[in-house]
């Protein structure tokens, strides 16, 4: 018979403290969801703690990683500059948290395409994040795209992503054709990844 | 901006006024000759006073790098900033612009350009003339067309233009060599074939453009009224490899649809100077979809090729 899984509730006072808390939740073999979404929210942005992987580029959103989870998870920032955003993409069958560390991000959720579809994608819903705020999406859930739309401001968001993923699909939103890409960082633990 | 700030601050480099409710900015910055940096962002500038006279005379119209003016109140780009020669990065996001003043291309070291969320309907060809501008920004405007001259942009990396009203994009977009990104998403793009059978007659100037330049008729400067010739710099080369002629205004137009990689088809606005000439691909047929996909291989191959991250999704 299987043990429910026990649910506290966390309160990560640091970014180190957030990362050593998941380490700890991930080494079990059952995680749940919620546990890690208010685990996610309880840490109240602190830029000076992440900073250091918050590495800009011009002409798109860049991905650094903070931590590699021991092959578990991968724990990385996002880095928004005004008007970037991102394709709609899928989640190849993983777990994905995202929390908001500085800025605003919209988010809109579509259904999956038809097998054979050849039309306009659907649109689900919409919402902008704020500050602190963690969503979570999986396959199951659906599609998203993210951006910022903000042409003032730049934005930073937290990412989870469990079990890692390097590839997934994106999907054009006029006929739902799929196209499979390889995900790369921009920065690993703070350095710039050369490519 | 309060006086006597360049007598404290001499070797003032970077200014940050954001998000003070400036309404003015007067003469104190015009004492500032060390200054390459000004953020003034989300704050109420846009009118009369809002750059000082005489900015294209003051040290600041060399020295001055970035610009950030995003998230004010400009209806239109202040003529003085146009006289800041030095400028590399411009950013007017988020205000009220209706239009793109020509007198852009006197910003000659633009290499980032930022007119996100504005009221843009059109953007004039002489954007076309900055020729270090790598990011162009023009994303949720209203901009209906892109001038096929913006090709002529050589160093562009960048090109942002998602939540607009393009229905196509000019063929001559395929010729921006260093092009890495490209995002469309949110415009009315036309996915089924569209005939334009509609051919105005070209203008009497038109006509005398076309042999000026068709007959490499010498002229300089000083023989044409300035109107002139800057109409002439703006001819476009008909793609008819056996024609070779020019065209300004007035052309014939189709719509072939060009596969990237076989995922994306983007409609792509070709360009012919007369009726009588033949695009390079066979002329429109009936059946849209074989036709633009045997036609549009080579041109896609090539294409693809240079595009790599086409973020139509």
């Amino acid at each position: 018979m299987e043990q429910p899984v026990q649910t506290q509730t966390w309160k990560a006072r640091s970014l180190e403290e957030l990362v050593r808390i998941l380490h700890q939740i991930f080494a079990e073999d059952k995680v749940s969801v919620e546990e890690v979404q208010a685990l996610m929210e309880s840490y109240e942005s602190n830029p000076e703690e992440w900073l250091r992987y918050a590495k800009f580029d011009q002409y798109r959103y860049t991905r650094n990683l903070v931590d590699n989870g021991n092959g578990k998870f991968n724990l990385m920032i996002l880095c928004w500059g005004e008007g970037h955003g991102s394709s709609i993409h899928d989640h190849t069958d993983s777990h994905c948290f995202m929390k908001i560390l500085q800025g605003n991000l919209k988010e809109t959720l579509f259904e999956w395409p038809e097998k054979k579809g050849n039309g306009e994608m659907t649109k689900k819903s919409e919402r902008v994040l704020r500050d602190n705020q963690c969503a979570y999406i999986n396959d199951s859930i659906g599609l998203h795209r993210v951006e910022n739309i903000s042409h003032t401001e730049t934005a930073v968001s937290l990412h989870l992503y469990s079990p890692p993923f390097d590839t997934c699909n994106t999907f054009d939103q006029r006929t739902g054709h799929k196209h499979k890409v390889m995900m790369t960082f921009y920065s690993q633990f703070g350095e710039r990844t050369v490519c | 901006l309060p006086s006597g700030l360049s007598q404290w601050f001499p070797a003032l480099e970077v200014l940050d006024v954001s998000g003070t409710g400036l309404a003015e900015m007067g003469t104190e910055l015009l004492s500032l000759p060390c200054l390459h940096t000004l953020l003034a962002k989300n704050n109420r500038l846009g009118g009369p006073g809002s750059l000082p006279k005489g900015l294209g005379q003051a040290p600041l119209a060399r020295s001055l790098r970035v610009l950030n003016l995003s998230g004010n109140r400009f209806a239109e780009v202040p003529p003085a900033l146009l006289q800041l020669r030095g400028l590399r990065s411009l950013s007017l996001g988020g205000n009220r612009l209706h239009g793109i003043p020509p007198d852009i291309q006197e910003l000659r070291s633009l290499e980032f350009l930022y007119l996100g969320g504005n009221f843009i309907t059109s953007i004039p060809p002489e954007l076309a003339k900055l020729p270090s501008l790598r990011y162009l920004v023009l994303c949720d405007n209203k901009i209906q067309s892109i001038p096929p001259q913006l090709a002529q942009l050589h160093s562009l990396r960048s090109l942002s233009l998602h939540n607009n009203l393009l229905t196509y994009l000019p063929r001559e977009i395929l010729n921006l060599v260093h092009l890495e990104e490209l995002s469309l998403r949110g415009n009315p793009l036309v996915v089924r074939f569209v005939r334009d059978l509609t051919y105005n007659p070209p203008s009497l100037q038109e006509l005398a453009g076309r042999t000026v330049k068709t007959r490499n008729v010498p002229y300089a400067p000083s023989d044409l009224p300035e109107n002139l010739v800057r109409y002439l710099s703006l001819a476009s080369n008909c793609p008819n490899p056996k024609c070779g002629g020019v065209y300004f205004d007035s052309c014939v137009r189709q719509i072939k649809f060009v596969d990237f990689c076989g995922k994306y088809r983007l409609p792509l606005m070709h360009y012919l100077c007369s009726p009588e000439c033949s695009s390079p691909f066979s002329s429109a047929s009936q059946s849209s979809t074989s036709q633009s996909e045997s036609d549009s291989e080579d041109e896609a191959s090539v294409a693809a090729h240079r595009m790599q991250k086409v973020l139509l999704g």
